[in-house]
């Protein structure tokens, strides 16, 4: 799941050389990326002060040993000041709020950085300088998110991992390397970024269950439509599409079939009317507390 | 005062609310426009909560990634024309079963810090709340209405208190839902009588909730949009699977035919009933030691008043009557509050059996539909 616009990039892998010790491991082949880091990320771009011109902060996630992914699962703002002279990043706000954050999920740790807009300049080899001694002995991360603001940019994101370049190794100095980046989610993030996406989310489960059998519905009649038209010679036939929609519709109700249907049926009557049973029961008995002898 | 309050007010107001006063200096007067949407003495009663999109996120990561049943995290925010906005939130510490003085002050001195990190970066840094998450919907807990008790003595508005529950999330539908405490139990819980003659509340009115509405920022609502736009694949002919991708494909997660969860769900019921018995097994033993104090009490007094009714018969004179409360300790009565919240939690469980059970029902009829049995 790609989640910037398509590029031709190849991903380069970084062949530790054997002149060099091992000094880390692998550099990490690629990112995941949590909904909820994209979005702090965002929203500290939003409360940016005029003069800056992009915001930094700290990502935090896990390493997976052995695969080398990375998975940023949160990220904080850091201050930071960029001037034609200068850049100053407060360290100590970020190893403060770094603690803060270990108290409550202590598997999360610093990975790299963050910032906003897709410029890599001096600065960030700085930067990315300052968060490799953070992470070490792992390479740090680097992730530039476009907002898409500014005119002409496309709004995605883009890892990069670095190394460094020149005959002799210095802070600002470095190739930004690309690495691919996915957006992860499990299903509890996957609802709430429905609720995000649609703005008249349905209130209870029969509602979006609702809505869910219409969006079948509605494929179906797409999909009946165009199997007419083939059929009727208005369209040419693909045979690809064919394969495919006879092993989605030969999915098998066997398992329906074998009287299962009945008894879990019945099982489901059941519950509900204990459910219901039970709920009328409750009400009772709070009424009854409330009557006194008198 | 007033007005140099309200300007600060206006001042630290987030920025979309705040663009038409753009860095107001501290002395000005309040804007005509805004005069009516500030209110210093917090006035205008809270009709809604609006949640922001981050904190959605943060809090579905939080409870989804905790192992305990309940987190919880506060909510920062300002209240605006009676719409309170919640833009960020943070976790709190889970605390690792005992409740003592250290760890307390630990998560007090946690909360202070977080709050003075987050305003160093813009972010808003006034607490209006906390949240909750919950499963099978069940969200009463003493834990939960002491502190909600607290928050709406101390903080502006009252605060509210914010439900997730993470196993309606996981099936597919998020749910977030914000209460307060109601007035009358408000009353009730100042005074501590939980008795069955000092108040007329079941766990029904223990709770009213408030409006919830989810709000997602221009950029935000553009950034989920880019995100979920189908990219039509650069490959030639691609598999039909892969012609299409998108960083946020459609799910259709509600449409599973298992129902695992109700069996777990159904076990929740049972064990909240059996706290309930046990619960009004308590209550009982009181009531029958009262009982029994309260005859033993009573065969006294009349045994006095026979006594002293021969003594006057006698000629003699009377013997003092005693103050009986000191003789005999009549057990004050028990607080219904435990058993209230725990049926409550009884009622929660089995709306959830139900709803699950419905729309399992649905699923069920619809797959029997299509397979045509």
């Amino acid at each position: 799941m790609p989640i910037g616009p398509p590029t031709s990039a190849v991903h380069l892998q970084p062949v530790p050389s054997s002149s060099a010790p091992a000094k880390y491991d692998r550099a990490p082949s690629s990112v995941t990326i949590h909904p909820v880091a994209l979005f702090s990320i965002l929203d500290h771009y939003l409360r940016r002060t005029d003069t800056q011109e992009r915001v930094i902060g700290t990502l935090l996630g896990t390493r997976t040993e052995g695969d080398d992914v990375v998975d940023v699962r949160g990220a904080f703002a850091v201050l930071h000041s960029e001037t034609s002279e200068q850049v100053a990043v407060d360290m100590e706000y970020h190893r403060a709020m770094y603690e803060l954050n270990q108290r409550v999920s202590p598997k999360e740790v610093i990975v790299g950085w963050y910032s906003t807009g897709s410029n890599l300049n001096t600065y960030s080899a700085l930067i990315q300088n300052f968060y490799s001694q953070e992470t070490a002995p792992y390479p740090a991360i680097h992730i530039a998110l476009n907002t898409g603001t500014a005119e002409g940019e496309q709004a995605g994101v883009k890892a990069y991992i670095s190394s460094p370049v020149g005959v002799y190794p210095k802070a600002e100095n470095a190739v930004f390397v690309p690495i691919p980046v996915d957006l992860r989610f499990n299903d509890a993030e996957r609802s709430g970024l429905r609720l995000l996406s649609t703005p008249s989310h349905p209130a209870t489960d029969l509602a979006l269950l609702e809505a869910t059998l219409q969006a079948v519905v509605d494929m179906l009649d797409r999909v009946l439509a165009y199997v007419q038209a083939v059929v009727a010679g208005t369209r040419p036939g693909d045979a690809a599409i064919g394969r495919y929609l006879m092993d989605a519709f030969g999915a098998g109700t066997e398992e329906l079939e074998k009287g299962g249907f009945a008894s879990s049926l019945q099982d489901t009557l059941m519950m509900s009317y204990l459910a219901n049973l039970v709920r009328a029961q409750a009400e009772v008995s709070a009424r009854l507390a409330l009557v006194t002898a008198a | 005062m007033a007005t140099s309050m309200a300007a600060a007010l206006a001042a630290s107001l987030p920025a979309p609310q705040a663009a038409p006063t753009p860095s107001a200096p501290i002395h000005d007067a309040i804007p005509a426009s805004m005069s009516k949407l500030i209110d210093i003495e917090a006035e205008i009663p809270i009709t809604s909560v609006q949640l922001d999109g981050l904190v959605v996120s943060k809090i579905i990561k939080h409870s989804s990634e905790s192992h305990a049943p309940n987190v919880h995290g506060l909510l920062l925010g300002l209240d605006l024309d009676g719409t309170l906005e919640v833009s960020n939130s943070f976790p709190l510490p889970h605390n690792v079963g005992d409740e003592d003085d250290k760890s307390t002050k630990n998560a007090g001195r946690y909360q202070a810090s977080m709050l003075r990190s987050l305003k160093e970066v813009r972010a808003d840094d006034s607490v209006i709340g906390f949240y909750q998450s919950t499963t099978m919907g069940a969200f009463f807990s003493h834990t939960l209405v002491d502190t909600q008790a607290i928050h709406q003595d101390k903080l502006r508005h009252g605060g509210v208190v914010i439900v997730h529950d993470i196993s309606q999330t996981t099936r597919g539908n998020a749910s977030f839902r914000a209460f307060r405490l109601s007035k009358e139990f408000l009353d009730a819980y100042r005074k501590s009588s939980f008795n069955a003659r000092s108040h007329r509340l079941t766990f029904a009115s223990i709770l009213e909730e408030v409006p919830l509405k989810i709000r997602t920022n221009a950029l935000l609502s553009a950034f989920i949009n880019t995100l979920t736009e189908p990219h039509i694949s650069t490959i030639p002919e691609p598999h039909p699977s892969d012609a299409f991708s998108s960083a946020l494909p459609p799910s259709y997660s509600t449409l599973d035919l298992g129902n695992a969860a109700l069996t777990s769900n159904l076990e929740h019921v049972i064990e909240s009933m059996d706290q309930y018995k046990t619960e009004e097994g308590n209550l009982a033993y009181h009531l029958r030691q009262i009982a029994r104090e309260k005859a033993r009490a009573d065969s006294y007094l009349t045994k006095r008043k026979e006594e002293n009714a021969s003594r006057v018969a006698q000629g003699l004179a009377p013997l003092p009557e005693e103050d009986i409360s000191r003789m005999f300790k009549i057990p004050a009565e028990p607080s219904r509050l435990e058993s209230m919240l725990i049926l409550g939690q009884v009622d929660a469980y089995a709306k959830t059996l139900e709803g699950t059970s419905g729309t399992s029902l649905v699923k069920m009829y619809a797959a029997k539909a299509s397979s045509g049995i």
